[in-house]
């Protein structure tokens, strides 16, 4: 009998951290309804079916650990949440978008799971979530399912949405520097860092990366001519504006000549190594299609190379290779071509293959090649016969960093300089690249600007070369910070308040703060939208602030368990309290544990170099102290409770109530004292709101006696609004 | 009258300091004096009734008609609006050959000036008609397209106003200021630090949205929409009235405002949408439209921005208003100038019906009618200075959203109704950003004050003390230049300089020849002075560029004169006596920054008496500190550099520094005495820009004058035990130091000494006979050959010349003619025994050395043979 498809309960796209993992995760609740009575082992056939499907499910170690561990829980019973779980994971695999995470459980309620599974990408996420239902269906009932296109659909979203290849790579290299993150747009525009300390890519292009450079860079005779005074080898030439003046030109500089646009990219328009007058009047016809003005210059004999430079050196190069098809005296031109080259699995139109296809149509380079042979695109070749169809070397993807001769890694960072890009992707012609290029009459064609860096990640033959990481590593340079002290604040009792006095204590101590909390959105001391703004959205808006030094952030237990921190790690995570504003109930969170998996998250995320600063009169909360990479600030009205008499006999820092003095005590000595009757009665009658503030700013290096003063002076009332 | 020789003189030059066209114009003996021709200065007038009255240039009363061609060429221009006012007529020693120099302002317009000018001139001589409304127009428009915009012209003014020097890059707006490491650039109103994912993000309406949110800067909220439809429950949603905009576009193209209801709504989505696909509907936010400019970060100026309306007299259609309005003279059709016309189009007539009326309607007196909702200037809207009353937070607004996108020059659009209270309190809000933003209507707004603008941009490029300049030394002279810059970039690198230096053999950027051939012009000089990794520049500047193009550098900070001597190449481009050269050499003099210096051989009467020609202090040197000129100057407790007890010594007033000759080995213990000059003219020069005395003693110590240093300047070899110099000198000057340094070297007894010389055909024959005459006195044996290029001589004339000087040698027993430099080596160093020396005066240089190393080497080879 036919099974019922199990229903989405509910579907939410976690941002950032929560109660299951630090990456961007789809949380779905599913209630499996009949299927809860049908593990996988009692559907006949169900195991054969899916793995028949998805055969690279073998790959799952799952719990048991092993290859193919997936497989044998598969077999000896396990429920379609589960199953589900791992079967998302495998779609977004063979999308080409790798994920690792992912988890089911099992709520109170029978039938009803949570089913989570990281995903980059919500689009993606949710649109593989559906997709893996189907499938496990099908699989369960017998139908077909066409995974091959349901690959296909992923892929798209993830061209649509995701971040391009190159983007994707410089964002990996990033992460792999635990460098954070933040996507500004939906297409490639990424934010490195936080607050003032970011930097931003957008492609292959950096904030570093001057407007007047691309405008020069795109202008093909100002590079030439500027490179040239600078003693860079440029092909000499000239710009013509007419098929006569092409040919006079080319006579002057002597034969063969290239013929080309002046300012046109990707090869359009590109003619080379003509030598007949006619070819160079055809080629200055085709060139003018492309656009303003036409240049003739001399041709360069050699291969073709694409050097990266990043910063001040040459980080990867590349060759070109000839591309020809070989006649069999029956098949025209394109057939040829379809055959022995655009079937190549490599080649496709989309940015992640590597080799473009062919189509004679479009190519007028290609045509005027094969008209040199005395061929047009419907000859048919004898056998045997080779044509070449770029014999300049057609796609430049064959790895070629090592050979680089060192001078000629000198001259293309040089030119590179010249031009003023920060990232550029050279051009040069030159017989051997193990030579510097005057000794052999080699030359620099041209500088671009935002070079596609996927040839250099993903040659076809070679080594890959970790251009993202040069890149990552030109915008932070080794000492250089790309975080700002961020403070997270979980907790019911006063949070907004204690956010607001950290926000304070850090404004004064000369830093522009960015505040999202229950009070508003403010930006130092000032309001800026009152609107309760302890919410994910808010948060990224001050982390995207170019002018914040520091950020502060409200979080309730609630937006932890919807959204996930707007963070990656805080460099103080204060937790005031177990309570949650609201019933989390309806989120399965009901019992004190439950409650403890969603507040240790703010544990979770301190940096090593960070600090907890906990609440020590809760016992569930001291026990998060063992969670904290970083060091940990215990605060609590009794000095003799056994938490913070043993961390402070640790040589610890502990903050405490000595009758109305605030202490700040670390081991043995006592820094500093804070007299509650020196503050407002707002103030004095919350003393363990005092000591959260204390604490919090302690762990942020302020000076007590800064900490006493802005106590006294902060007043919720008179933040301004303009 | 013929013109020929027409060139641009793009620098400082002979003349002046400013740029300038120069010809050399032929007149006919008749039209020597235009008072010969009857009727031709009123025929004159009559075609150019503003043409100044002439003058006559020499000591006689007679006008040229090659002054006439000045006159016409330089007012031509003034009439067209050019700024230029120097221009003048010099005869020359060819009766009726004239030089004539006329500024430019725009090389192109300078140029067609005088086209104009030679066709002004054949009219008024031939009675014909000369168009002068037609030529002033060209003249107008081609500079209208050459110079400079006005937003780029005032960043440039404003460096000009600082000192710093700038370039033109492209013909269009792309500058480059200051020089070599400590360049910069601009292209309109950009910097080369702009962004460009910046100006992408400026781009993206909506994304510039999110992010100036985040700034905490107010702005309209709404949303894009897929279709009309759509768009009306954005509105509905955001609430009216609401603004319909393109999401990627500019100028105001496509936007419709204060959208009330669903048919305007509509029909402004309809508008939008032929200008990009994506549309978003704002809420419109009451108000004027402002425009506030940031720069680094800072607000330096705010305009208030209004369409272009008309006022009703009850008299005058709403067509005819525009038509007056338009006649104000200050509204041009470009934007150049601080109005412009209003555009009676259909988009006027849009907006004319939305309030009811038509081109024809009367609208009553004093009734305001708007012919257009967006206030650009281009338009025909005006703007007016607003600087003074922007609100404290309203400027932190605008620079807050400049710095969260990225642009350190914002344009910034504001809505609000006041700008001097805050945003907030009015629910006014950014509406958008703009790179590269237009600065005309803060330069010369239609109403109220003009702000500098382009100071502010300056000053965030430069700070307040950077001008943008690097070391730049530039040294002439008739010998040891190429010795003496050599020299001079040895000293700098000592201080951590990486050099750039032009010289006869080459352009050199940190040691690195990156151009070979004679780079001593103002090309080579251009191309050093853009190298992005030159901190200090060492110019040879050869009097060749000089006259073809003026200097490459507005000024430099040292100058250095070698010594001009008796000469050299005289006769060449109208420099025919040594008053003429020295005129030309010291045009370097001329243009020494004020603080810079003259660095001048006192010895050399005619280099001396330059100091009177320049602002900057001076520098002498000489070997003798009791020559008038040095001493004397030395006593004033003025810089000179001299050599007193073997030592070469640095004077100013009773500061003393000593560095003994024996630890300055190109100079052999100070007994080449050319080398003695150039090492005391680079100490000079060194001295000059502060580089510290251990510096100089240390870089005097490691230079090493070996092939290496400088190809063809006193390379010494040995060969079978027997000395061989190879020297580049082709001048009489030269020879008299070669001589004397010849003579200065220990010679062993019995010692017979060779020369090898050609002579270059350029040189006058005087100076051509000069030379053998004084190598006769002093080598037993002259080897005289012919090379390839004769440069315009006979077969023969020259080798003619140098047998001349050779009568009544004192010296001289042999001589030998011979075809062929190679030859002649190979003739000269085969009969060299060990203690001869042999003087090789090398016209190839880098093939000629290239040989004489060849052939040492062979020898040495030879000799190991024998000795195994």
């Amino acid at each position: 009998m036919k099974k019922k498809k199990f229903e989405f309960l509910k579907v939410t796209y976690l941002k950032g951290p929560g109660i299951w993992t630090y990456v961007p995760i789809i949380e779905a609740w599913i209630d499996l309804g009949e299927l809860e009575d049908y593990p996988s082992h009692t559907i006949p056939g169900f195991y054969e079916r899916l793995t028949g499907m998805l055969p690279s499910l073998v790959e799952h170690h799952c719990g048991v650990g092993e290859h193919g561990g997936f497989l044998k829980r598969l077999r000896e019973g396990t429920w379609s949440g589960h199953i589900l779980e791992h079967v998302v994971i495998e779609l977004h695999n063979l999308a080409g978008m790798p994920v690792t995470f992912g988890k089911a459980r099992e709520t109170d309620e029978r039938g009803i799971y949570k089913v989570v599974f990281e995903s980059p990408q919500e689009q993606v996420g949710r649109e593989a979530l559906h997709l893996g239902r189907d499938l496990v269906m099908a699989a369960i009932n017998d139908e077909t399912f066409d995974v091959p296109a349901a690959v296909e659909n992923l892929k798209e979203l993830i061209d649509d949405h995701y971040l391009g290849p190159s983007t994707n790579h410089i964002v990996s290299a990033a992460i792999d520097r635990k460098i954070p993150f933040i996507r500004l747009n939906d297409v490639n525009l990424v934010q490195l860092g936080y607050g003032c300390q970011q930097r931003r890519i957008w492609t292959a292009e950096t904030d570093g990366t001057s407007a007047i450079a691309e405008s020069i860079a795109s202008d093909k005779h100002l590079t030439k001519s500027l490179l040239k005074s600078c003693g860079v080898p440029v092909p000499e030439g000239e710009e013509v504006s007419s098929a006569q003046e092409a040919w006079a030109v080319a006579q002057d500089i002597g034969l063969p000549v290239v013929v080309k646009p002046s300012d046109g990219n990707h090869g359009r328009g590109v003619f080379i190594n003509l030598q007949t007058q006619q070819e160079i009047e055809t080629a200055f016809i085709e060139a003018a299609k492309q656009g303003s003005s036409v240049i003739v210059e001399r041709f360069i004999q050699g291969d073709a190379f694409r050097l990266l430079v990043v910063g001040k050196q040459m980080v990867a190069a590349s060759r070109g290779k000839t591309i020809s098809v070989k006649g069999d005296g029956q098949h025209a031109m394109q057939e040829l071509i379809d055959a022995q080259i655009n079937s190549d699995p490599r080649c496709g139109y989309e940015a992640e293959y590597p080799l473009s296809p062919i189509v004679l149509r479009r190519e007028p380079t290609v045509r005027l090649e094969l008209q040199r042979q005395g061929l047009t695109p419907e000859s048919v070749p004898e056998d045997g016969r080779v044509v070449m169809l770029k014999p300049h070397g057609g796609n430049l993807e064959y790895d070629c960093t090592d050979q680089v001769h060192p001078e000629v890694a000198r001259v293309a960072a040089l030119a590179a300089r010249v031009v003023g890009l920060d990232v550029a992707g050279i051009d040069l012609v030159t017989p051997d690249i193990t030579q510097p290029l005057h000794s052999q009459g080699g030359a620099i064609n041209e500088v671009n600007a935002g070079p596609g860096l996927l040839m250099h990640i993903k040659p076809l033959e070679g080594k890959p070369r970790p251009v993202g990481r040069a890149i990552v590593d030109h915008l932070f340079p080794p000492k250089q910070s790309y975080r700002i002290p961020v403070v997270g604040i979980t907790g019911s009792k006063h949070t907004a308040r204690i956010a607001r006095l950290v926000a304070w204590l850090l404004h004064i101590s000369g830093r522009h703060v960015g505040l999202a909390c229950q009070d508003g959105f403010f930006l130092d001391n000032r309001c800026v939208d009152a609107q309760p703004s302890a919410y994910w959205e808010a948060g990224q808006r001050v982390l995207i602030n170019r002018s914040v030094e520091a950020a502060v952030f409200e979080h309730q237990q609630e937006g932890i368990l919807k959204e996930g921190l707007p963070y990656d790690r805080c460099l103080v995570g204060v937790v005031t309290d177990m309570q949650s504003t609201q019933d989390l109930t309806g989120y399965y969170i009901r019992t004190p544990d439950q409650h403890f998996t969603v507040v240790r998250t703010q544990v979770d995320v301190v940096l090593p170099e960070g600090t907890a600063v906990l609440n020590a009169s809760d016992p569930q909360i001291v026990e998060m102290a063992d969670l904290c990479d970083g060091k940990v600030i215990f605060y609590a009205l009794d000095p003799q409770l056994p938490a913070m008499a043993s961390h402070r006999a640790q040589g610890e820092r502990v903050v405490f109530l000595n009758q109305h003095d605030i202490v700040m005590a670390q081991g043995e000595i006592e820094i500093s004292r804070i007299s509650l009757q020196s503050l407002n009665k707002s103030k004095a009658s919350k003393p363990e709101m005092v000591m959260a503030v204390v604490a919090t700013t302690w762990a942020l290096d302020i000076k007590p006696e800064l900490i006493a003063a802005g106590l006294r002076t902060f007043n919720a009332e008179t933040s301004k609004t303009y | 009258m013929d013109v020929s020789r027409i060139r641009a003189l793009r620098g400082p030059n002979l003349w002046s300091h400013h740029t300038a066209i120069e010809a050399v114009v032929t007149c006919s003996p008749e039209e020597c004096s235009i008072s010969t021709r009857n009727g031709f200065e009123a025929r004159l007038r009559d075609r150019f009734p503003d043409i100044r009255p002439m003058r006559s240039i020499g000591n006689d009363d007679t006008v040229p008609m090659a002054h006439v061609l000045e006159v016409a060429a330089l007012d031509l221009q003034a009439q067209a609006g050019c700024p230029v006012t120097f221009s003048r007529t010099a005869d020359t020693h060819e009766t009726g050959v004239y030089r004539v120099v006329v500024e430019y302002s725009e090389e192109a317009v300078g140029r067609l000036a005088f086209d104009w000018a030679q066709k002004l001139c054949l009219a008024a001589q031939h009675d014909t008609p000369f168009d002068l409304e037609a030529a002033l127009h060209q003249l107008r428009e081609l500079d209208e397209e050459e110079r400079l915009g006005p937003s780029t012209g005032a960043i440039v003014n404003a460096a000009a106003a600082r000192g710093i020097p700038f370039r033109r890059m492209t013909k269009g707006s792309m500058i480059q200021f200051g020089w070599g490491s400590k360049q910069r650039r601009i292209q309109a109103a950009e910097m080369d630090t702009t962004s460009a994912i910046s100006e992408q993000i400026a781009q993206d309406k909506e994304l510039t949205k999110k992010m100036l949110a985040a700034a905490g800067v107010p702005v309209p909220v709404g949303r894009e929409v897929d279709n009309a439809q759509d768009a009306w429950a954005a509105a509905l949603e955001i609430g009216l009235p609401v603004v319909i905009k393109p999401k990627n576009g500019n100028q105001g193209k496509g936007v419709t405002v204060n959208i009330n209801n669903q048919d305007h709504l509509n029909a402004a989505f309809d508008a939008a949408c032929e200008f990009d696909d994506d549309i978003l509907v704002e809420r419109y936010l009451p108000g004027n439209d402002f425009r506030l400019l940031v720069v680094g970060d800072k607000l330096v100026a705010a305009a208030r921005r209004d369409a272009p309306s008309v006022v009703g007299d009850g008299v005058h259609s709403v067509k005819e208003l525009v038509e007056q309005v338009n006649k104000d003279p200050r509204r041009g059709t470009g934007h150049a100038t601080s109005l412009t016309k209003i555009r009676f189009d259909d988009i006027a007539l849009t907006c004319l019906s939305a309030q009811g009326m038509t081109a024809d309607s009367v609208p009553i007196k004093g009734k305001r009618v708007n012919l257009r909702h967006n206030a650009n200037l281009s338009t025909g809207g005006t703007a007016t200075d607003v600087t003074d009353d922007v609100h404290p937070s309203i400027a932190a607004r605008a620079v807050a959203a400049a710095k969260m996108v990225g642009l350190d020059i914002c344009g910034v659009d504001m809505v609000c109704e006041s700008i001097l209270q805050p945003l907030e309190t009015q629910g006014g809000g950014v509406v958008e950003v703009n790179a590269a933003p237009g600065l005309r209507m803060h330069l010369s707004p239609s109403f109220g004050k003009g702000r500098a603008v382009g100071e502010a941009i300056i000053q965030t490029m430069f700070g307040s003390k950077d001008n943008g300049r690097i070391p730049v030394v530039a040294v002439t002279g008739t010998n040891g230049k190429t010795t003496t810059v050599r020299l001079i970039a040895h000293l700098f690198k000592q201080h951590g300089w990486r050099v750039g230096m032009t010289s006869t053999d080459g352009v050199y950027v940190q040691g690195e020849r990156i151009d070979t051939g004679d780079c001593s012009g103002p090309k080579s000089a251009r191309s050093v002075l853009q190298h992005p990794d030159v901190d200090a520049a060492v110019l040879e500047t050869a009097r060749g560029g000089m006259l073809r193009e003026g200097l490459a550098f507005d000024r430099c900070e040292v100058a250095v004169v070698t010594n001009v001597g008796s000469g050299d190449h005289l006769g060449l481009n109208f420099v025919n006596t040594l008053e003429d050269l020295s005129l030309v050499k010291r045009i370097i003099v001329q243009n020494i920054a004020p603080q810079g210096m003259a660095v001048l051989n006192a010895v050399d009467p005619v280099v001396a008496a330059m100091a009177a020609h320049t602002n900057a202090a001076v520098t002498f040197f000489g070997v003798d500190k009791n020559h008038p000129v040095l001493a004397t100057h030395l006593a004033r407790g003025r810089r000179g550099v001299y050599v007193e007890d073997g030592c070469l010594m640095a004077s100013e007033g009773s500061r003393h520094f000593r560095i003994p000759l024996e630890s300055v080995p190109i100079t052999l213990n100070g007994t080449i005495g050319f080398q003695l000059e150039n090492v005391m003219a680079a100490v000079s020069a060194a001295w000059a820009v502060g580089i510290s005395w251990d510096h100089i003693s240390e870089g005097l110590a490691s230079f090493d004058n070996d092939l290496n240093n400088a190809q063809g300047r006193f390379n010494l070899f040995s060969y079978r035990g027997a000395t061989i110099i190879a020297d580049y000198g082709h001048n009489p000057d030269a020879m008299q130091a070669l001589v004397q340094a010849v003579q200065a070297m220990p010679a062993s007894p019995g010692q017979r000494r060779s020369v090898v010389i050609s002579g270059a055909g350029d040189r006058r024959d005087q100076d051509i006979r000069e030379q053998t005459r004084i190598l006769g006195d002093v080598f037993d044996e002259v080897v005289m050959y012919q090379d390839a290029c004769q440069r315009g001589r006979a077969d023969g004339e020259v080798l003619a010349l140098l047998r001349e000087g050779l009568n009544g040698a004192h010296r001289t027993k042999e001589s030998v003619e011979i075809y062929g430099e190679f030859v002649a080596i190979d003739h000269a160093m085969n009969r060299l025994r060990s203690g001869d020396l042999c003087l090789i005066l090398v016209d190839q240089v880098e093939e000629a050395l290239a040989y004489i190393k060849q052939k040492i080497a062979q020898g040495i080879e030879l000799n190991c043979l024998s000795s195994a």
